[in-house]
């Protein structure tokens, strides 16, 4: 106990030092005083007792040394005078103290915004109770949701494996509040969502768990807290009003607590409906309950204390089987997965290592170069300072404390770049957060700051203090101080100006890689743009609506888009126009399982998946999309007649390689009463991914849909600029249905930037050319900085050349080609590393990664203004006068 | 492991605080005195190392100080034993006899007992 009281009473010597050491010296004057007092009372003359008491004192400056020792802490006090030093240090280097705190700043400003992205959408936990215990299930043979009746009966098979199960759906609805409709993603929810997850309302009450088990028995809502702030300005008399969703009113029992966003971490929902009122959406069926075909529920779990993955999955396996063999015909082989949910944000777990390595990579990659070129200037200051710092050891100093001061200085600068970068980290990630996805969906943008951000900030800052300080700590450390008392002080210290090539030519070498990154990029994105996608998307404006969100059903949907697009077609300035429920590119797609009618006499085909459109008579006309085969679609083809299809030409070539296709039948599994009969093929379209293989897509009329809902995009061509039709189109809308909203309006060309199509190599060139020109700024400071510092060293050398008669045409190439050595090495090392890591970038490109034209280009751009760069300090030497030179010692 | 100069200090405090609790509160010279006189004089103490221990067992919260004015109207800094103080006293004089004994019955051992 006295030890820590011992402490925290030096701990307040620190600050109080001069105050004690005062009162010292008046004790100790005391205490001779009385000494000499007493040996005059006992005899001895004024001059002999001083001379006596001074000598049973002992020595006063080592009393007085000994005492300063123990009044505070030695260590934190020349742990402050160094911290002081330092800061008066950087006040008179000022310039070079902004430079590289700045440098430090972009460094560290990039990386944290980048992590604070990739923490965001990965490594934040769902924001439940023990988020650590939530799992995710997942069918293993195919998209991962399951049915009623799976859900069902795993929660009832493994009662000891998980404390609760619970399961969701998303959709996007039409909200209607006093009149106005409005888009809303709604998670519809088993009754035990919030209960399993532990949220509790901010206001009026959650789901129970019986709402949510017979379908359309509980029409009830619950709001998100953002929903409540923007649309209901949190009223408090909201709970217990109804509102309309998809043209069905539904009360509001109460709201969700602020900060929860559901269980995907991508989307913000904004509301939340039982289960059981999933039909309201007309993507499921009314009997879904039941029906054991309908497949929309993503399943989780919480697991119970001590329950381990493998124990869940060998409990999973049982049921898995159980269901199984209870249904042989849908459920065959099932495999059940389940992963923890942390591990499932961006698809498959080596998706997302994938991605955020890559970005983390290049941040990485700055970070150093920034502090090469630090560490490249405090060296060369470092040689400056040489004579100080022999001063200082000539004075006692220990290396030790000289690394110290090294390092002071270094973290001081690291802590300063660090805080900047928090800042500029912070704006980088407002400013990645406002990247237009092209899509009204809620999608989830948070970049906010918190603790794990903050850590690998003041990461960063510490790895960035330890590279920066370490090499001008090992010059000091290592030098020979003698002699440099007896220099004149242009000591350059020959050993080390191979350090300070090394670290020039590591600066072009990596700025070289980045750059070569960004060249790669950006031709990537080139050749996305130019790819042939098999449509004309040119002059096409894009107009999304489903009059299902205002109450039509699917007789009075059909005769909207009839009507809509007669008066639309017959508007000024229209070449055509048609719908379509999926565009290319977009966000909405749908697939089915299609069973090929064959002769019985054929091997039986496999049941396979492909994508389709639901489109209007005069589609492919509208999207130049040639039908090489057959016929298009016309109004003959309604809910009357026949069931027809359009398949594309690798549909045909799949499952028709020998025969022609036109008459062939095949049944889709969500329309299973009704065979559809082929009567045209189109050319293959790209409505997925810009580049590789294009799969099998098959169209069907609009009118013949085998859905409730009456989801379309019109594809509107125009004469001239697509954005002049918007508000004739948009007046035609509301005279047929007034109120109807719309979204999503652009031209097909701006939808093509979504993240299925040209969004992800617009924004990866984006942020690759910002990297390369960050990455070419380091490189160009670095270089002008050293070449400068070595040309102003040698000035008096170059004088005493000068006067002896050389020509300066000569020196100033010496010095160029000294400089140009080391980028040329430079260059070298980075073209290797380049081609090294070239396979890491091959995910991300539609080029080959070592593409010669871009390496050979990059390459020379930067052999050039490394020239400049060296240049222009070697001709500011060159033009000092000599007698200044010579004079200057 | 305490070398010796750190064993002298730990003496020497226990000698101050040993003389606080006699004399009671005295200023750094009267307490140099008294020890220099209550050890035969065979103590040499060079006066000046009592300060650093004072300032110790001041932080440790053994002893508190106090200027004061003395007859002879003279500044003079006064230190008084704390209860703490008293009991460390206490504690520390019967481990240092405990150790006495010990290694006076060890140097005192004959051949083979």
């Amino acid at each position: 106990m006295s030890a820590l009281r011992s402490w925290f009473a030096r701990l307040r010597g620190v600050f109080d030092k001069e105050r004690r050491e005062k009162e010292l010296a008046e004790e100790i004057e005391a205490h001779l005083q009385m000494h000499l007092e007493d040996n005059v009372d006992a005899g001895m003359t004024p001059a002999e007792a001083r001379r006596q008491a001074l000598i049973e004192f002992g020595g006063i400056e080592q009393t007085k040394e000994d005492y300063r020792s123990r009044v505070g802490i030695p260590e934190l006090e020349t742990v402050i005078r160094d911290v002081r030093f330092g800061l008066h240090i950087m006040r008179k280097r000022a310039g070079f103290s902004i430079v590289a705190v700045i440098t430090l700043a972009l460094g560290i400003g990039f990386n944290t915004a980048i992590f604070s992205v990739v923490d965001s959408i990965l490594l934040r936990p769902l924001p439940v109770k023990y988020p650590s215990q939530i799992m995710l299930l997942t069918p293993e043979q195919r998209r991962g949701v399951f049915s009623i009746h799976e859900y069902l009966e795993i929660e009832k098979q493994t009662p000891d494996i998980f404390s609760g199960l619970i399961g969701y759906e998303d959709w996007l609805d039409g909200v209607t509040v006093n009149g106005q409709t409005d888009r809303s993603m709604n998670s519809y929810v088993t009754g035990n969502f919030f209960s399993v997850l532990g949220i509790e309302p901010s206001l009026g009450r959650l789901f129970l768990p019986s709402e949510g088990r017979v379908a359309m028995a509980d029409p009830v809502m619950v709001l998100s807290y953002s929903c409540w702030k923007s649309r209901f300005h949190r009223d408090s008399r909201i709970i217990g009003t109804k509102i309309s969703v998809d043209g069905h009113e539904v009360r509001i029992v109460g709201v969700a607590p602020q900060g929860f966003y559901g269980v995907n971490s991508w989307v913000n929902v904004q509301g939340y409906l039982p289960i059981g009122m999933a039909p309201i959406t007309g993507d499921v069926p009314d009997n879904f309950v039941a029906n054991r075909t309908f497949r929309g529920l993503t399943v989780l779990g919480r697991v119970q204390d001590g329950v381990t993955l493998r124990k869940a999955e060998s409990a999973l396996g049982i049921a898995a089987r159980q269901l199984s063999h209870e249904d042989p015909r849908d459920e065959e082989d099932l495999t059940l997965a389940v992963f923890p949910e942390l591990t499932t944000r961006l698809g498959t777990p080596g998706t997302a290592v994938r991605v955020s390595g890559l970005f983390l990579g290049l941040g990485a990659l700055v970070l150093i170069l920034a502090c090469l070129n630090i560490a490249n200037l405090f060296l060369a200051c470092a040689a400056t300072r040489s004579r100080e710092m022999a001063l200082r050891a000539a004075l006692g100093a220990g290396r030790g404390r000289l690394v110290r001061q090294m390092f002071t200085e270094s973290i001081l600068l690291a802590a300063a770049g660090a805080m900047l970068g928090i800042v500029l980290g912070w704006c980088g990630g407002a400013f990645l957060s406002s990247v237009n996805l092209q899509t009204d969906i809620p999608l989830r943008l948070e970049f906010s700051f918190d603790w794990r951000v903050l850590s690998y900030a003041l990461a960063a800052a510490v790895v960035t203090a330890l590279l920066v300080g370490i090499v001008p700590a090992i010059y000091v450390s290592r030098g020979e101080l003698g002699p440099l008392l007896n220099q004149s002080g242009r000591y350059t210290m020959k050993g080390w100006r191979r350090f300070r090539n090394a670290f020039m030519a590591a600066q072009v070498g990596g700025s070289l890689m980045l750059l070569i990154a960004a060249g790669l990029f950006i031709r990537s994105l080139t050749k996305a743009q130019r790819a042939n996608l098999g449509f004309d998307p040119d002059h096409v404006l894009n107009l999304t609506m489903d009059p299902l969100l205002t109450g039509y059903n699917k007789v009075q949907g059909t005769a909207f888009y009839r009507n809509l697009l007669d008066r639309v077609r017959a508007l000024p300035g229209i070449v055509s126009a048609s719908t379509a429920f999926s565009v290319p590119m977009g966000y909405t797609t749908i697939a089915d399982t299609i069973t090929i009618e064959r002769n019985p006499r054929e091997a039986a085909h496999q049941d396979s998946p492909s994508s389709y459109n639901v489109v209007s008579p005069g589609y492919f006309d509208n999207m130049r999309i040639a039908i090489i085969r057959g016929r298009a679609f016309t109004e003959a083809d309604d809910e009357h007649a026949q069931h027809v299809a359009i398949v594309s030409e690798s549909f045909a070539r799949r499952y028709w390689p020998l025969v022609c296709p036109i008459g062939q039948r095949f049944k889709m599994a969500g329309d299973p009463q009704h065979f559809c009969r082929v009567i045209g093929v189109a050319a293959d379209a790209r409505y997925k991914g810009v580049t590789g293989s294009i799969g099998p897509y098959l169209y069907v009329p609009f009118a013949q849909r085998p859905w409730d809902d009456s989801w379309e995009t019109l594809q509107v061509r125009t004469v001239r600029f697509p954005e002049s039709m918007i508000p004739a189109i948009k007046r035609e809308v509301d005279s047929l249905a007034v109120g109807q909203p719309i979204w999503d309006i652009e031209t097909m060309n701006q939808g093509l930037y979504t993240l299925s199509g040209l969004l992800p190599f617009q924004v990866s060139a984006d942020l690759a050319a910002a990297l390369g020109v960050l990455g070419l700024i380091l490189a160009v400071v670095g270089i002008y900085g050293v070449v400068s510092y070595d040309a102003n060293q040698r000035t008096h050398e170059i004088a005493v050349r000068v006067a002896l008669g050389a020509q300066p045409k000569a020196i100033l190439i010496t010095i160029i080609r000294q400089g140009m050595l080391v980028v040329a090495v430079g260059l070298v090392a980075g073209l290797a590393g380049a081609f090294a890591t070239a396979r890491l970038l091959k995910h991300f490109l539609i080029v080959s990664a070592t593409d010669v034209a871009t390496y050979l280009a990059v390459s020379t751009t930067l052999a050039l203004v490394a020239l400049v760069a060296c240049w222009i300090p070697a001709l500011r030497a060159l033009c000092i006068e000599p007698a200044i030179a010579l004079r200057h010692e | 492991m305490a070398d010796r100069t750190d064993v002298w200090q730990g003496t020497l405090a226990l000698m101050i605080l040993k003389t606080l609790e006699t004399l009671g509160p005295l200023h750094g010279y009267g307490i140099a005195r008294r020890i220099e006189r209550t050890s035969g004089n065979q103590l040499s103490v060079k006066h000046g190392t009592i300060y650093p221990a004072l300032l110790k067992l001041e932080q440790e919260g053994y002893v508190t100080s106090e200027w004061q004015v003395s007859k002879s109207n003279r500044r003079a800094k006064c230190y008084k034993l704390t209860r703490a103080g008293r009991k460390q006293l206490g504690e520390e004089t019967r481990d240092w006899k405990a150790m006495a004994a010990i290694v006076a019955r060890v140097l005192s051992a004959r051949e083979g007992s």
